[in-house]
């Protein structure tokens, strides 16, 4: 959304490979975002650790963590530094910077490790790669683990299988307990639990937001689809991805349309309005469980049989993967929980959908959001759904579960005048790719397609940075543009898009 | 938590220049935060952006979706950022007086 900072200049045309030329050089201090204010801290119950002390609560703290799973264990103690991890990090090849490659931004712990939890780094020292832990270390924590964007690249290829993402989730939770959150994070743990979501979305403004976005698809298609809020007994709960109340509008429009398509009882919940979890991404402990627990409580309140899940994609993961054992709740009140992606393909793959994919003529290109690809094997129903929608469809390379990052990943969508300009290096891999397609060739723009809020927030400003000719839209949006609603639509309209 | 002072008022700001209490605001804080956010000066066009997010704050306690914005005020997404070149989000919500956006954004 336009220019927030500086972009680094004749940056945007040089492919990788040039950059990989490049000597990998360290800066003298790296791009650290904005920390939280004492106001917001304190709305999250936490206190700034100060600064003579951090050394020894994050020793503490780590220790804690790392004795307490095997998974942290075998990270720390196996990696062998074969290099696969960097030239597969989005990060490290937008920056050449070594501390911000997978086994850079590990070995930060993994130093600190060795000299103060294993004998031969107590004894030996610096001799076995073991370093003190500093003030100055723990500031390069908080730049170094809020450049890495969680995507999981670097796990994918690690040949020991190391989730180096672990680790830095990992650091960030040390940073949250000693105070130390970049405001945007914080300020949306904050909104968490004052409100109950990431954006500090009112169910008034919710309501008043989907009237007019329902008002719209009257204008545009003749009929007027109902999007229900609050309301009881229904069969499914929807929980919309967050940005879509603010920035995207087609994907709440494209969720209604399908679901009035397939006549579903369905509704949102004001308590549970959006998929979002910055807890996932900063506090896992206390926050991102406030979040699994309420949409479960909210789920039960409206007796639902079904969760249904918005483009979101660190959120898909975060409820997926941990709501089982994470969730305070009675487990008789676990329901399933599917993707509105695999919902929508599995009523393409049967047949009973009608989708008109002469609607949407532009080339489509497809970026597999990271927590969809690399931790939810989410990729074969976005091609069936886009395959159905759209009639020039052009995969990007490399995709599925070996894409690139849209490099906003995991929150770090900081727009100050440090940051900015590292989310252009953090993009210029996907760049390349989008470039790539030819989408953005012709006279009028391509689409992007990148059905996460996240990956569409990064998008909207890198796409204008890197000059690439793109619309950047959902999946859902495309699906609700090709619904066929015989005898309900104008037809005169339907080509409107 | 810094502070800035207009016209003989100390406010507190977060760390990205957002005043922290909706209640201080007033026309000289939206001219003082206008120059912050380059727009030199806030024309008719400006008001009325900035009067319709702070009504609508005050209805619904957050700011609009951009596409309903840009329909009731009658302006573009282009023009909007004419008008605001750091965007709805951070530069017209910042004048308006509303707080920093948080979340995907």
């Amino acid at each position: 959304m336009g220019k927030r900072g500086p972009t680094p200049e004749g940056f945007r045309r040089i492919p990788t490979w040039e950059v990989a030329k490049q000597p990998a050089e360290r800066p003298k201090k790296p791009a650290t975002p904005k920390l939280a204010s004492q106001k917001t801290l304190h709305g999250l119950g936490l206190v700034q650790v100060p600064d003579e002390e951090k050394v020894r609560v994050a020793i503490e703290r780590l220790g804690e963590q790392i004795r307490q799973r095997r998974s942290y264990m075998m990270a720390m103690e196996t990696c062998v530094k074969c290099g696969l991890c960097m030239e597969n990090c989005h990060t490290f090849l937008g920056t050449r910077d070594p501390d911000d490659s997978p086994v850079g931004r590990a070995d930060l712990i993994r130093k600190v490790w060795k000299r103060y939890f294993t004998v031969q780094g107590r004894l030996f020292g610096k001799l076995v790669g073991a370093e003190d832990l500093t003030l100055e270390t723990i500031n390069k924590w908080l730049a170094y683990f809020y450049h890495c964007t969680e995507c999981r690249r670097c796990g994918h290829v690690c040949p020991f299988g190391i989730d180096t993402c672990e680790i830095t989730m990992l650091g960030r939770q040390v940073l949250y307990w000693l105070g130390m959150v970049p405001a945007l994070h914080a300020d949306s743990d904050w909104a968490i639990h004052r409100l109950g979501n990431n954006m500090a979305l009112t169910k008034s403004g919710a309501v008043d937001t989907v009237e007019f976005l329902m008002d719209e698809i009257e204008e545009e298609r003749g009929f007027r689809p109902e999007f229900p809020v609050d309301k009881p007994d229904s069969d499914i709960v929807y929980v919309p991805s967050s940005a879509d109340f603010m920035l995207n509008p087609d994907t709440l429009k494209g969720a209604a349309l399908f679901f009035d398509y397939i006549g579903a009882n369905w509704t949102i919940t004001s308590r549970m309005i959006e998929a979002g979890n910055f807890g996932y991404l900063s506090d896992q402990y206390r926050t991102q469980r406030e979040l699994v627990t309420r949409l479960l409580e909210s789920a039960q309140q409206l007796g639902a049989k079904k969760i249904v899940w918005g483009e979101c994609g660190h959120g898909w993961r975060a409820a997926k993967q941990y709501i089982r054992t994470m969730a305070d709740v009675n487990p008789v009140w676990h329901i399933p929980i599917v993707h509105i992606h695999d919902e929508i393909a599995s009523y393409i793959v049967t047949n009973q959908l009608e989708l008109d994919p002469s609607r949407i003529t532009q080339p489509v290109t497809l970026h597999d959001p990271c927590n969809y690809a690399r931790a939810c094997g989410h990729v074969e129903n976005m091609r069936i759904i886009m395959r159905a929608c759209v009639s020039d469809f052009r995969e990007m390379y490399p995709n599925g579960e070996k894409n690139f990052c849209c490099g906003g990943g995991s929150g770090v969508l900081f727009d100050d005048e440090e940051m900015y300009p590292m989310r252009i290096k953090f993009s210029q891999k996907k760049a390349e790719q989008i470039r790539e397609t030819g989408v953005g060739d012709g006279p009028e723009p391509g689409i992007l397609c990148a059905p996460c809020s996240i990956c569409k927030a990064q998008f909207y400003p890198m796409v204008e940075e890197h000059e690439l000719n793109v619309e950047v839209k959902g999946l859902i949006d495309l699906v609700g543009k090709a619904l066929v609603f015989r005898g309900k639509e104008r037809t005169n309209n339907a080509n409107k898009h | 938590m810094p502070f800035i002072e207009v016209a003989g008022k100390k406010l507190e700001v977060d760390e990205d220049g957002f005043i922290q209490d909706p209640s201080q605001w007033d026309e000289e804080v939206a001219k003082y935060l206008a120059k912050v956010e380059q727009v030199d000066e806030l024309t008719e066009d400006h008001w009325k952006v900035v009067l319709y997010l702070k009504d609508y704050y005050e209805k619904h306690g957050i700011a609009p979706m951009i596409r309903k914005l840009c329909k009731d005020t009658g302006f573009s997404l282009k023009q909007i950022y004419e008008l605001f070149p750091t965007g709805p989000a951070k530069g017209a919500c910042k004048i308006a007086g509303l707080p920093k956006p948080t979340g995907c954004v």
